[in-house]
């Protein structure tokens, strides 16, 4: 009956009829109450965006995978502390995190989101380690600003990971390259005890066609986590194999069964052999629904690039490398034991990966097992025990096709693991486009970042995401023109996507285009009033109009919607300073720092303020950090050399106008700011000099033919002066203006007057 | 109808009104930031009608001649524009006829800055506090007292729909002498 139930449940997850899966779980639970079936129910919650629910259901459970689920509903509630006390106790400090690459994942993110940057940044990289293909650690990483080159990320190192998930033995000549990776490798040290969701999912596929038999065996022999079953025990034993084991695989290294398998040397060889009846028996029922549940969480947390197609290779490659693997692992049992020592450090990420394969290969494991029954003894660190048996094995493996190269030493698998290769290869190379693209744009190189993603093929440039990073990066630049185009083009190619909608509204209010910036909040809220992309326009909108207030509701609306969105924060920030409500401006700036450090719009509103409160020291400092964090934004620099100039230090504000001149040719205001700082140096020359070149740029602009009508009457060159300020009038300056330069005028008058009388 | 005026200032007649007000986009409404205060008002048509941006609703005065509207601020601030909402077709006697602008630094040295004669009212009635000077297109000033004189058709009591104050944008760029006008100047002086 369990089994039906569980069946039925999956089936109602699969085709998204949430309440019909809630309602067959809870009858699950009821009737056969375990952790497992805690864990599909917790699943069908979360589902159905019920986390309360899953938290409930979950609390106080001990299974890595109950405690990966439960830190999911904790985060989803915005209960940082509870999520990550269940993924990573403070009692055990050296305990594995459920669910490897994804359990890592998500700890960075709490710790991002509870101001501990270093900590964030270490489990991002251990997840990307674990995971080479979890391009959202990657993502987080880059926001931090801590992130290493794409090339280094997506290189050799998660090349071998993705071959080991796919080929049961490491057949890549990755020995030689393993040095020279050793860095990644050391740092993926670690990291490989955590199982990257994909493996986790394919090795649960696999498990469920043919694992199950040592899958099995191994629970009795695994690391102590989860129910220590021995093989042979009854249909319910058998039964909570697939869970334990499941756990085994959230909580341990890549391939929770390899790694079971490692300890179990003995057991395993004994069991290997009735391995298979029971595969049949129990796998086909266990093995989909732990599968589909965390299909469905690891989807869920990271983009799976391989999900199906892995899952249906990863059978076919253990199906027919069963038999390899066995002839492969005895022919490596020689060179095991001596190697073993020396791979230990380097190979680490490669055996993890190999023995996610390997696990997949099911019968094969009875002969490895002797074989790494051995080798335990050679590894000493009982922690990364499994791991190190594995590595072992592999390396040795590697060892021997390192000549080989690509080709396999088996016959069977040779098509298949050239596919793996190239497709490794092809998706590692396209994501260290994107990653190096992404990288870069978030160190505001975006001139840089935009020639990589040119390079990109046309296929993918002409999605949603690269053309609204494009158009990010060309706003970046303060090239609006072609930000308007880039991101025209995005939204015509992805009208439903929101992603960067908001910095397409700056866009547009920077270019004073209302009609479209109107349009774009009516669709915006349209497509979707609960994100705060859609209101954050529609209030850049109001703002346009110099409606400020309305503007404020609308961007308090989208801080509602999500206050981890920091530019909401940033820009509620902005009307309040244009509503002169310093304070609480401040204190936006301020919210958003938290959200996000690096939010160099955040330090620059910030610097505005205290400059206009005439508290020159705080001003420089945050256009300092607003510069430290974009040093190529010229408009920054000239606001720095403002802030330099009002603290008297101006050979320092003058050389930042420099740079800013330098920066962006295109950006008049250096040179008028520059102007600006000479006159009250007193070198009216210089100043001279620097706007008659202005003129040349903005011939239009009022402000440029006042200033030199105020130089040229400090010089007493009347005639001069006179003739500026009409220009200046000319050009209709605001009120105030207007009033300032007639009254300059009126002052010129007078000297005349008394010329006339003499 | 002896007018005292101070030097510069005019007496003026306006006819008709605007339905819309229309502003320049360099102007901006000061009443927010000051305390209003009548001589008078009948219970139900108070001061809040005079700032509650309804035009069905207004202030009744309900003593002595002249009634006054006074309008305090903390601080100095530069005011260009007053403007005023009446309607001789709904309010017939009670339309304010003459009105006087004072400015000062409270009710001790208050001066007239403008007078202005109004006949036959209809919506907004925008009155300009700027002199001939270019000097003078702004008064900077801690108070501001609108004080009715006279009504239509002798009328004891004044009915006042809406009153708004104008004054001109502070610079949004800090530390600059002058304002920008355009674009690419607008465009590159901020961060948003």
């Amino acid at each position: 009956m369990e089994a039906i139930l569980v069946d039925s449940v999956q089936n109602s997850l699969r085709h998204f009829m949430y309440r019909n899966a809630i309602f067959m779980c809870e009858r699950l639970c009821a009737e056969f109450p375990s952790e497992v079936n805690l864990q599909l129910l917790a699943g069908c919650y979360l589902h159905n965006n019920q986390a309360y629910c899953a938290y409930h259901v979950l609390k106080g459970t001990q299974m890595p995978q109950s405690r990966y689920l439960f830190a999911i509903s904790c985060f989803q509630m915005d209960l940082l502390k509870e999520a990550e006390s269940a993924l990573c106790s403070a009692n055990e400090p050296g305990a594995e995190v459920p669910n490897g690459a994804a359990g890592h994942y998500l700890l960075g993110l709490i710790y991002r989101y509870t101001d501990r940057k270093r900590g964030a940044i270490h489990h991002f990289k251990q997840a990307l380690s674990a995971d080479p293909l979890l391009w959202a650690a990657y993502e987080e990483l880059c926001a931090l600003g801590s992130a290493e080159e794409a090339a280094a990320v997506f290189g050799e190192a998660a090349a071998v990971c993705i071959h080991k998930q796919y080929l049961p033995n490491g057949f890549s000549p990755q020995n030689s390259d393993m040095s020279s990776e050793d860095q990644n490798l050391n740092s993926a040290r670690r990291s490989m005890d955590d199982v990257s969701p994909r493996q986790l999912k394919q090795m649960l596929g696999n498990n469920a066609r043919d694992v199950a038999g040592s899958y099995h065996g191994t629970t009795a022999s695994s690391r102590g986590s989860g129910q220590p079953l021995n093989g042979g025990s009854s249909q319910l034993s058998l039964y909570n194999t697939p869970s334990p084991v499941a756990t085994q695989l959230s909580g341990a290294a890549p391939p929770p069964p390899c790694r079971n398998l490692q300890p179990n040397g003995p057991n395993l060889s004994t069991l290997g052999a009735d391995s298979s009846p029971r595969s049949t028996v129990n796998s086909t029922i266990q093995a989909p629904r732990r599968k589909f549940v965390d299909e469905g969480k690891l989807r869920k947390i990271s983009g799976r690039l391989f999900s199906d197609s892995g899952l249906r290779r990863s059978t076919r490659l253990a199906g027919e490398a069963a038999t390899n693997a066995t002839t492969i692992a005895t022919s490596v049992a020689g060179n095991g034991a001596s190697n073993s020592s020396k791979y230990l450090g380097s190979s680490k990420p490669s055996s993890v990966a190999l023995r996610a394969v390997s696990i997949r290969k099911g019968h094969s494991w009875a002969s490895e097992n002797s074989d790494e029954g051995v080798r335990n003894e050679v590894t000493d660190d009982s922690r990364f025990n499994p791991t190190l048996a594995n590595c072992s094995c592999p390396s040795g493996d590697n060892r021997t096709f390192d000549q080989d190269g690509a080709s396999m030493p088996v016959a069977g698998p040779v098509l298949t693991s050239a596919k793996v290769l190239t497709g490794t290869a092809e998706v590692l190379g396209l994501l260290r486009l994107f990653g190096e693209a992404y990288r870069l744009s978030c160190m505001y190189r975006c001139q840089d970042a935009l020639d990589i993603y040119s390079r990109l093929p046309h296929r993918h440039y002409n999605t949603g995401w690269v053309l609204s990073q494009v158009g990010k990066a060309y706003f970046e630049l303060v090239d609006y023109m072609e930000a308007d185009q880039a991101f025209n083009l995005a939204r015509r190619t992805s009208p439903y996507s929101l992603e960067g909608m908001d910095i397409y509204s700056t866009v547009l209010y920077h270019l004073k285009e209302d009609m479209k910036l109107s349009y774009l909040a009516q669709e915006l809220i349209a497509t979707d009033r609960l994100a705060p992309q859609s209101w954050c326009a529609m209030g850049n909108c109001y703002s346009l109009q110099k409606d400020h207030e309305t503007a404020l509701k609308n961007f308090q609306r989208a801080v509602q919607q999500d206050s981890k969105f920091a530019y909401a924060h940033t820009l509620c920030g902005h009307e309040y300073v244009s509503l002169e409500d310093y304070e609480n401006g401040i204190r936006c700036y301020q919210t958003a720092l938290r959200v996000d450090a690096r939010h160099y719009n955040a330090w620059y509103g910030l610097g505005m303020v205290y400059l206009r409160q005439e508290k020159f020291e705080f001003s420089e400092h945050h256009f300092h950090m607003a510069f430290e964090i974009n040093p190529c934004s010229s408009v920054i620099m000239s606001y720095l050399g403002i802030a330099l100039h009002a603290l008297k230090r101006s050979e320092e504000a003058l050389m930042m106008m420099e740079r800013a001149i330098l920066a962006d040719r295109k950006n008049p205001l250096p040179m008028y700011q520059k102007a600006n700082i000479l006159m009250s140096l007193e070198m009216l020359d210089e100043a001279l000099e620097v706007l008659e070149e202005l003129k040349e740029y903005a011939p239009r602009e009022s402000s440029v033919y006042a200033l030199m009508g105020k130089i040229y009457k400090s010089q007493n060159m009347h005639a001069q002066a006179m003739l500026h300020f009409g220009l200046a009038l000319d050009l209709k300056p605001s009120a105030t203006d207007v009033a300032t330069i007639k009254a300059e005028m009126e002052k010129l008058h007078i000297p005349d007057e008394i010329e006339d009388f003499l | 109808m002896a007018t005292e005026s101070s030097e510069g200032e005019e007496e003026g007649k306006i006819t008709g009104g605007n339905l819309v007000l229309a502003l320049d986009d360099d102007l901006r409404e000061m009443g927010k930031k000051a305390v209003w205060s009548v001589s008078s008002c009948k219970t139900g048509n108070g001061v809040s009608s005079l700032r509650d941006d309804n035009l069905d609703t207004y202030w009744q005065s309900d003593g002595a001649q002249p009634h006054l509207v006074n309008v305090q601020f903390q601080k100095k601030v530069r005011l260009q524009m007053v403007a005023l909402y009446v309607d001789f077709k709904l309010d017939e006697s009670y339309t304010p006829s003459k009105i006087s602008i004072r400015a000062g630094d409270g009710f001790h040295n208050l001066k007239e800055i403008k007078t202005v004669e109004l006949v036959k009212p209809a919506g907004w009635i925008p009155i300009s506090l700027s002199g001939n000077d270019p000097r003078e297109t702004f008064v900077n000033t801690f108070m501001l007292q609108i004080a009715v004189l006279s009504n239509h058709l002798n009328g004891r009591d004044t009915h006042v729909r809406q009153i708004k104050v104008y004054g001109p944008r502070p610079n949004p760029f800090p530390h600059q002498p002058f304002q920008f006008t355009s674009t690419e100047f607008i465009t590159y002086s901020c961060v948003r």
